[in-house]
């Protein structure tokens, strides 16, 4: 198992309010990369991700994985792409309410008759599966506990065990840490990058510390107002360059 | 962060005279004063009238206490024979409730004619009551006796006028002493009670039936696409709104009216009531589900109907059951009340009751409306509190 590739050309999306989220991006993402996206919010980084899987549909451009593109497929079609995909939130998404387990299960939808969901049947070798991931994110424990009752960085790593239950060739990771505390963001973004050396699984990445993506990436993009404004390696991003990402009164925070 | 440099501030609105301020408030109160002092004519408060004349309402009061619950009743002892009249076969009779057995000579009489009657094996020296039962099940008494020393007995009776073949005479014997067993009342008040009960629950059924499927119409982030579902949802929000404001009492008359007086009238009105409740109730929670679920579950490739089993349905399922029990709850407290107009249920019967001035009879069935209610009303928390 490996990772894809992704190759953006000349994506644009123009929301129905008319707001430009995102001009003209043209990136394409090697196998194995650990890319980091950074930028402003609002510069556009969620847009991107989501024209990946459309859950965002593009307005013009082409989006390639590996060879298939995305942008020209039926639902059914995209249904198949989507659950190489794997995807982790910033705000985790679980189903609060569902068990542990359920929600790393749901992470194999895309591969299961959906007349299963009515009876919430899941194949017990699945359920070993999902036990298993939840065993490389460290909390087995707690797969029969309720989703809501799990502290910030435990629902992050569930996100993760989730997203590895697709079986991904590409991992979208939008702002997975901006909502936990600093020695939880560690923790996590561990399991990502040993995803990404082991596994060799493509990541696609946004932070908004830059010292975690120094830290974390292969590769950093940076967004502005819907535009690359730089695409190099981690430690290109210097003071001057930072300013120009972030403007000009923004002071670089450093996260341990 | 910059740092912002320190502005002036805007000078501050300038105040109200202080003379003026004080006569505001003055005029205020005056217009309070007004209001109260008419409101306390126009309801004819008067605490004078409820001070000296509580003695009116103390046998009511005092009945309260003592509810209609138990009875006693005489210890009875029967046998029946099957008489056929016409050219009808003797029908089967009932097994004795006792040792005493009773014969008839003849055995086929007809209307009209003399009939012996002897018992056997009965106690000795107690009163003997003879009742006619016909075929349509009415009753009459034909004779009467008393058992000599050895418990036997000997009567005549007359074959009565009755219309209908199959014929029963028997002999009920009155034991000494007497048996407590619960009331007429108390018997009545339980059957209703069922009654109210399921009255409310028929009524919560109808209206989450309709309800589910309407709620989805009058969430606006699922109606919010196009102009035309912009609309339906105003319209079920309207209709939602105005059912909602119409007070079950007054749906009941109505209902009253249109399939008659009973539990049915009662059905409806709560039915019709809740189904605008709990629609609100449930659109509004499916207004406030978190998109994120729906968006993560989208993103590992499911299906539509794999979206809403496990992104969806987790979301509103448990605060659904949760509504509908609260919904149900307050459908029995309601459900008491309705019978006063005609729903049906214990209201009904205490309505009775009342009317009637049977204030210990009204106190079992007030009692009884009590229990429910509070019954239900812990089951419900309980039930709501796993739940959610």
């Amino acid at each position: 198992m490996g990772g894809a590739a992704v190759r953006i050309e000349h994506l644009t999306k123009v929301y129905a309010d008319g707001t430009r989220a995102l001009t003209d991006i043209t990136l394409s993402v090697k196998p194995g990369e650990f890319l980091v996206i950074i930028g402003l919010s609002g510069s556009g980084k969620s847009t991107l991700m989501r024209c990946i899987n459309r859950l965002i549909e593009p307005t013009s451009g082409k989006i390639f994985l590996d060879d298939v593109e995305v942008t020209a497929l039926p639902l059914d079609r995209l249904r198949q792409v989507r659950r190489q995909i794997g995807m982790i939130f910033q705000q985790f998404n679980l189903v609060k309410r569902a068990s542990v387990l359920t929600n790393v299960l749901s992470g194999r939808l895309g591969y299961l008759p959906p007349a299963w969901a009515l009876t919430n049947y899941f194949p017990r070798d699945l359920r070993h599966e999902a036990i298993r991931h939840l065993e490389t994110v460290g909390i087995p424990e707690k797969a029969y506990t309720r989703a809501d009752q799990l502290s910030g960085g435990q629902q992050q790593r569930v996100g993760i065990a989730r997203a590895l239950m697709q079986d991904p060739k590409l991992i979208l990771a939008d702002e997975p840490v901006a909502s936990l505390d600093p020695a939880t963001s560690h923790s996590v973004l561990k399991y990502v990058e040993d995803l990404n050396r082991r596994q060799g699984i493509t990541v696609m990445c946004s932070l908004h510390f830059l010292s975690l993506a120094r830290r974390y990436g292969t590769r950093v993009v940076a967004l502005k107002a819907g535009q690359i404004v730089l695409d190099g390696l981690p430690h290109d991003v210097d003071e001057r360059r930072f300013k120009e990402i972030y403007g000009e009164e923004a002071l670089e925070v450093e996260i341990a | 962060m910059e740092r912002t440099p320190a502005t002036r501030l805007p000078s501050a609105p300038e105040l109200p005279r202080p003379g003026l301020g004080a006569l505001r408030v003055l005029a205020w109160l005056l217009v309070l004063g007004v209001i109260y002092a008419y409101g306390w004519k126009v309801t004819q408060i008067d605490l004078v009238e409820l001070a000296t004349k509580w003695s009116l309402a103390k046998p009511l009061l005092v009945d309260l206490v003592r509810p209609d619950l138990m009875e006693r009743y005489p210890r009875l002892q029967t046998s029946e024979v099957g008489i056929g009249l016409e050219g009808t076969a003797p029908p089967p009779a009932a097994a004795p409730s006792g040792p005493g057995r009773i014969t008839i000579a003849p055995t086929t009489p007809k209307m009209g004619d003399q009939v012996t009657v002897t018992g056997q094996g009965f106690e000795a020296s107690r009163p003997v009551e003879l009742i006619w039962r016909d075929q349509a099940g009415s009753t009459a008494t034909v004779g009467r006796a008393v058992t000599d020393a050895g418990g036997g007995f000997v009567a005549r009776v007359t074959v009565p006028k009755v219309i209908g073949g199959e014929n029963h005479l028997i002999a009920q014997l009155t034991l000494e002493g007497t048996v407590l067993g619960p009331s007429n009342t108390l018997r009545l008040t339980l059957f209703r009670m069922v009654e109210t009960i399921f009255l409310a629950l028929m009524g919560t059924t109808m209206a989450v039936v309709l309800a589910v499927p309407l709620s989805f119409l009058g969430a606006k982030n699922l109606m919010s696409r196009s102009p035309l579902s912009m609309s339906v949802y105003y319209l079920i929000r309207t209709v939602f709104n105005i059912m909602r404001s119409i007070e079950p009492l007054i749906m009941a008359i109505v209902f009253a009216v249109w399939v008659g007086i009973g539990p049915f009238a009662g059905v409806l009105a709560l039915g019709v009531h809740s189904i605008a409740s709990l629609g609100k109730l449930y659109s509004e929670q499916i207004e406030s589900i978190d998109p994120g679920p729906i968006e993560a579950i989208t993103a590992t490739g499911a299906s539509m109907l794999q979206i809403v089993r496990y992104a969806v349905v987790p979301q509103i399922v448990p605060p659904f059951i949760a509504f509908t029990i609260y919904r149900w709850d307050i459908n029995i407290r309601m459900s008491t009340v309705i019978g006063f107009v005609g729903g049906g249920g214990l209201g009904f019967l205490l309505f009775q009751y009342i009317n009637l001035l049977q204030w210990r009879h009204a106190a079992t069935a007030l009692w009884a409306i009590t229990l429910v209610v509070a019954v239900m009303d812990y089951m419900s928390a309980k039930v709501r509190e796993k739940v959610v």
